[in-house]
């Protein structure tokens, strides 16, 4: 144990870490504010005497009503919500599958695989979104959510691959040699053996590629049109500004009702992601 | 007019009539006296841009059904907000699929002209029958003497300011010509209360004031001949040098980071004592005038006017507005269907249903709209919109307004020319970098 | 079962050993295709191979092809070679597009991994609230960037943002400072909410990798003398480089080809200063319809992060070795 005297503590620890909280931290509280102040308050000059940008004497739930009764934001919660777990699903499944084969398997062709896979990362999606709404439309996928679910996993495959591939590289190979040498196959030992270890890995990737999916805009902007299918970012950006007028605090109380219960939940995966992370660093 | 549309016109009158009573069913059918159109289940799918004004949107939303009776069809609207609709045009045109008629702003029409249908049946008939349709029109929705979209409506601008804070320094009415608001502009900057003007990177704001400053001092961007590139001259370089002083003395100096929103909050605040804008900020200072007051805690709505024109310059009195109107794309299968609807959506009393919503924020693209009694109706200082759109240019003037124009608009090159030299550049140097770019694109 | 893993990067575990193989020869022709490596390899990889290859891989090369000719919105396009390449490049647009999404990059790049790690060594310790500190760390990557750059534009507004007026009442400044209305500060604005945005992911990441430093490092080298700093440096920052590489790469590439941000922010005003190679794209392949020019100036990118990318790579294989 590394001892150390108090003072340095506090000026060493405590300070920057709460400088830190505050500035992360911050934007969300004035956030907070922006989507329980009157209307009245929002519109203020910078000048008015009794201007008071942090804090507001008279909160009203007003505008977190409008978002949800006037708009179809559950809906969206609930579109956004779906797509992003079947995306999930499935780049976690493709990501499982192949990171074993590219760390495990000896096959012609894997170095390449492996690198092939990683650089489609660099492909731009405000340039694919053009031949790829060719690809929706011949599939008729257009306007469902399918058309989203088999599009993210194509940003959301690659670092899952990568991830778990330099997870499983840690693990040793004497696990799946002892439970070959009694008599499992590969497939078996793949499944019952190794996946069960690298399930911190699993969370990890899984959390990454659920904010991945919830975040994105442009896929969702041009592939979904009804206003009951879409997306949080689509619909809020599309509901709640018009033209010239941004209504504030529907926007901010959306913000956060988008983003708050998603950060609870990750709270508590949040242990597993940081030593799940921890595998992959050996890849 | 062919025989088929005298039959369908028939149809409507009749349907119209029974509408009230009879259902989108068999009864519909059979007092009309013949079979639907379109098979069953057909759909018509519409997308717009999210108005300004929601009641416009809520009254179409309303019209859907009646629409959807009346032809026979499900007619679905989808609105976006209006920095969206490329994105989903582009992805709707090079995919071959998607909505069946979609709002083209500006001079699209241009832009995508090889995917919209030609729909001078439709709007030729509407046109004449309502007194002609502004001229403007003419240079947006006509590509190469075809009608390539109906159109809709106009939102217009003009310059709103606070009646009482001019007549404070001497300003009974607004300034007649530039200088002469410079000149007010200054005495109200230095009591706090400057102009503001976007010059950022936004579609509707800043356009709408650097062409016609650049018009009215007479540049252009483009000779009549739209193929050669005349930018660099005594005209444009004029104006840049007009608004550099203009900039310093009278306006908000953060107005180059404003998109379209920032001019409503700062001018509903109280911080700008004028600014150009659509209706709608008085719009909403009226419709929220218990929350919207001015520093005597009066409803800050009554304390608003509307100059009807920018001012004007020393060769021209110019202004530029958004036009929209409605394509109908090629890729469509629905295509007959989709010129019936608009046929039915431009009929009087429908159309005037969403005119009247608007109260002057969008107006209607003929002339005959101007007579319309909501114009006696309206507040006064919405009242100077009702015959604007009659100055309004377009984007590439005097030449044609081709996608070459747009390529010009979409880059923000007329705006960027004024937002560099407010910043610091020479005037000479902004020019020429901005006819550059132009010659860049005309390829000239 | 679980294995505790080694401390310490890049040891390898593991030792060979020699598989009898004639357990596996009576089982069935589907038991025996699984057990065969290269066709296990193949079945595992198809899923990701039919995804990427149907949804990027097509798309990529239509791209690529779009780039090469001079297709514009609902007109096809004929082939004209590089000659979009070179228009872009003779752009003076673009070229301020590419130099600011370098500049935007490289110091984005830098604050987040600095104050990544910074807030990873105070996230490394035992304290009350740990694990709610470490979980609300990760709001702004939840967020979606559309809607948390509208609350940072709001605080930036040029008329009423809250940061002026915070500096203005305590008497720092007398003017409003130019959040978004100056070139140059516009730009250090969306560096400063780029590195809000991307700082957390760097900090959880980085603090995975703390997590395996064996503590015994530290206690050694601080009892031979070393000061706080002299650990960091000379025990800590060689054993997280691997992690480190393997975050910034990831980060380069999202950084250099963000598009959100800017778009929401500025839309690349005022003047272009803060138009990136992904707004500038899209302003021209979208908003103008040429589909061609556009697609050129998205593949600008590829060669930039291709070789930051290998660069990096080649780096880590060569700590791997060592």
């Amino acid at each position: 144990m590394v001892i150390e005297r108090r003072w340095k503590t506090w000026v060493f620890f405590y300070l920057p870490l709460t400088l830190f909280v505050i500035g992360t931290l911050f934007p969300f509280y004035w956030m907070f504010i922006t989507a329980i102040r009157p209307d009245a308050e929002l519109y203020r000059s910078w000048r008015a005497v009794n201007n008071a940008p942090f804090w507001t004497l008279q909160p009203t739930l007003a505008h977190v009503n409008d978002l949800l009764a006037k708009t179809t934001f559950p809906r969206w919660l609930w579109n956004t919500f779906f797509i992003a777990v079947v995306s999930t699903g499935i780049s976690l499944f493709c990501g499982l599958l192949g990171g074993y084969a590219l760390a495990r398997l000896r096959f012609p062709m894997a170095g390449m695989l492996g690198t092939s896979i990683f650089v489609t990362y660099l492909v731009p999606p405000t340039l694919l979104f053009i031949p790829l709404a060719d690809i929706i439309r011949s599939f008729q996928l257009g306007n469902t959510p399918w058309a989203l679910i088999l599009t993210y996993p194509t940003f959301l495959i690659p670092f899952c691959t990568w991830l778990l591939m330099g997870y499983f590289k840690t693990i040793p190979r004497e696990l799946e040699e002892c439970a070959r040498i009694d008599g499992a196959t590969r497939f078996g030992a793949m499944v019952r053996i190794i996946f069960p270890i690298a399930v911190p890995g699993i969370l990890s990737a899984g959390i990454f590629a659920f904010t991945l999916s919830w975040n994105e805009f442009i896929y969702a902007l041009v592939f979904l049109s009804s206003p009951e299918r879409k997306t949080v970012p689509v619909g809020v950006v599309s509901e709640l500004i018009r033209g010239d007028i941004y209504f504030w605090g529907q926007l901010m109380a959306g913000a956060l009702l988008g983003s708050v219960p998603v950060a609870l939940v990750y709270s508590f995966f949040v242990e597993y992601y940081v030593t799940g992370l921890t595998g992959s660093v050996k890849g | 007019m062919s025989e088929h549309d005298l039959n369908r016109r028939h149809f409507l009158k009749v349907s119209g009539a029974a509408a009230a009573v009879a259902s989108a069913g068999v009864e519909g059918i059979l007092a009309a006296g013949r079979a639907p159109a379109w098979a069953q289940g057909t759909k018509l799918h519409i997308v717009r841009w999210v108005d300004f004004i929601p009641e416009a949107d809520v009254e179409l939303k309303r019209q859907a059904p009646e629409a959807s009776k009346a032809l026979g069809a499900e007619v679905t609207f989808e609105f976006i907000n209006a920095n969206d609709l490329q994105a989903r045009i582009t992805a709707a045109i090079q995919s071959g699929s998607g909505a069946d008629i979609i709002q083209m702003l500006w001079n699209w029409p241009h832009l995508y002209a090889n995917a919209l249908v030609d729909v001078g049946d439709v709007a030729g008939p509407i046109g004449k029958a309502q007194g002609g349709y502004y001229d403007v029109f003419e240079a947006t929705s006509r590509v190469g003497g075809k009608w390539l979209a109906v159109p809709h409506g106009v939102v217009g601008n003009a310059v709103a300011y606070r009646r009482s804070w001019h007549q404070e320094v001497g300003a009974k009415e607004f300034p007649k010509t530039w200088d002469e608001w410079r000149d007010v502009g200054k005495k109200l900057k230095a009591k706090g209360r400057p102009v503001g003007q976007a010059l950022g990177h936004s579609f509707g704001d800043p356009p709408t004031f650097a062409y016609p400053l650049l018009w009215d001092f007479g540049g252009a961007e483009v000779d009549k001949t739209g193929k050669k590139v005349v930018l660099n001259g005594k005209g444009a370089i004029d104006s840049v040098k007009f608004m550099q002083a203009f900039w310093k003395d009278a306006c908000d100096e953060g107005g180059v980071a404003w998109d379209d929103t920032n001019n409503n909050r700062a001018f509903l605040a109280g911080e700008i004592s004028a600014t150009l804008n659509g209706a709608s900020i008085y719009i909403v200072a009226k419709r929220q005038k218990d929350k919207q007051k001015d520093d005597k805690g009066e409803p800050l709505f009554q304390d608003i006017e509307h100059a009807a024109l920018l001012p004007k310059g020393p060769t021209a009195q110019t202004a530029l507005y958004v036009p929209f109107q409605h394509s109908v794309m090629k890729y469509s299968k629905n295509q007959k269907l989709a010129k019936d609807f608009l046929k039915w959506l431009h009929q009087d009393a429908t159309y005037e249903k969403w005119f009247q919503v608007n109260e002057g924020y969008s107006v209607g693209a003929t002339k005959k709209w101007e007579d319309h009694p909501m114009w006696s109706k309206v507040d006064k200082p919405l009242q100077v919109f009702r015959q604007a759109v009659r100055q309004a240019r377009m984007l590439g003037y005097p030449g044609p307004a081709s996608a070459k124009a747009t390529e010009a608009y979409t880059k923000y090159v007329i705006v960027d020319m004024y937002a560099k030299a407010v910043q610091g550049m020479k005037a000479e140097d902004a020019v020429k970098w901005a006819d550059g770019e132009l010659k860049k694109i005309y390829g000239a | 079962m679980k294995t505790p893993l080694a401390g310490g990067a890049g040891s390898a575990t593991g030792v060979q050993v020699a598989l009898p193989r004639s357990r596996a020869s009576g089982r069935s022709g589907l038991a025996r295709a699984l057990e065969h490596e290269q066709l296990l390899a193949a079945g595992l990889l198809a899923p990701t191979i039919i995804l990427l290859g149907l949804f990027i891989a097509y798309p990529f090369v239509m791209g690529v092809w779009l780039s090469l000719s001079d297709t514009s919105v609902g007109n096809p396009g004929r082939f004209v070679g590089l000659q979009n390449f070179v228009k872009a490049w003779q752009d003076s647009i673009f070229r301020t597009a590419f130099g600011n999404t370098v500049f935007y990059t490289f110091w984005a790049t830098l604050f987040k991994l600095a104050l990544g790690m910074w807030l990873a060594l105070l996230l490394n310790r035992h304290f009350r609230g740990k694990r709610l500190v470490r979980a609300s760390m990760l709001l702004p990557f939840i967020i979606p960037t559309v809607l948390s750059t509208f609350a940072w534009r709001w605080m930036f507004d040029p008329t009423f943002s809250v940061l002026n007026w915070t500096l203005y009442k305590t008497g720092f400044i007398v003017t409003k400072l130019p959040f978004l209305s100056d070139g140059t500060w516009a730009m250090w604005c969306a560096i400063v909410i780029n590195t809000w945005r991307g700082m957390p992911f760097f900090a959880i990441t980085l603090l995975a990798g703390l997590q395996t430093i064996n503590p015994d490092l530290h206690e050694a080298a601080s009892l031979d003398g070393a000061n706080a700093w002299r650990r960091f440096w000379h025990v800590t920052w060689p054993l997280l480089k691997p992690v480190t590489l393997v975050v910034v790469v990831f980060s380069v590439i999202q950084t250099f080809s963000d598009f959100q941000l800017i778009y929401v922010l500025t839309g690349g005003g005022p003047a272009n200063s803060t138009h990136l190679v992904a707004t500038y794209a899209y302003q021209i392949g979208v908003a103008t319809g040429l589909l061609g020019e556009g697609a050129a100036i998205s593949l600008f990118m590829l060669p930039v992060l291709l070789i930051v990318v290998w660069a990096q790579l080649r780096y880590l294989r060569r700590l791997e070795g060592a």
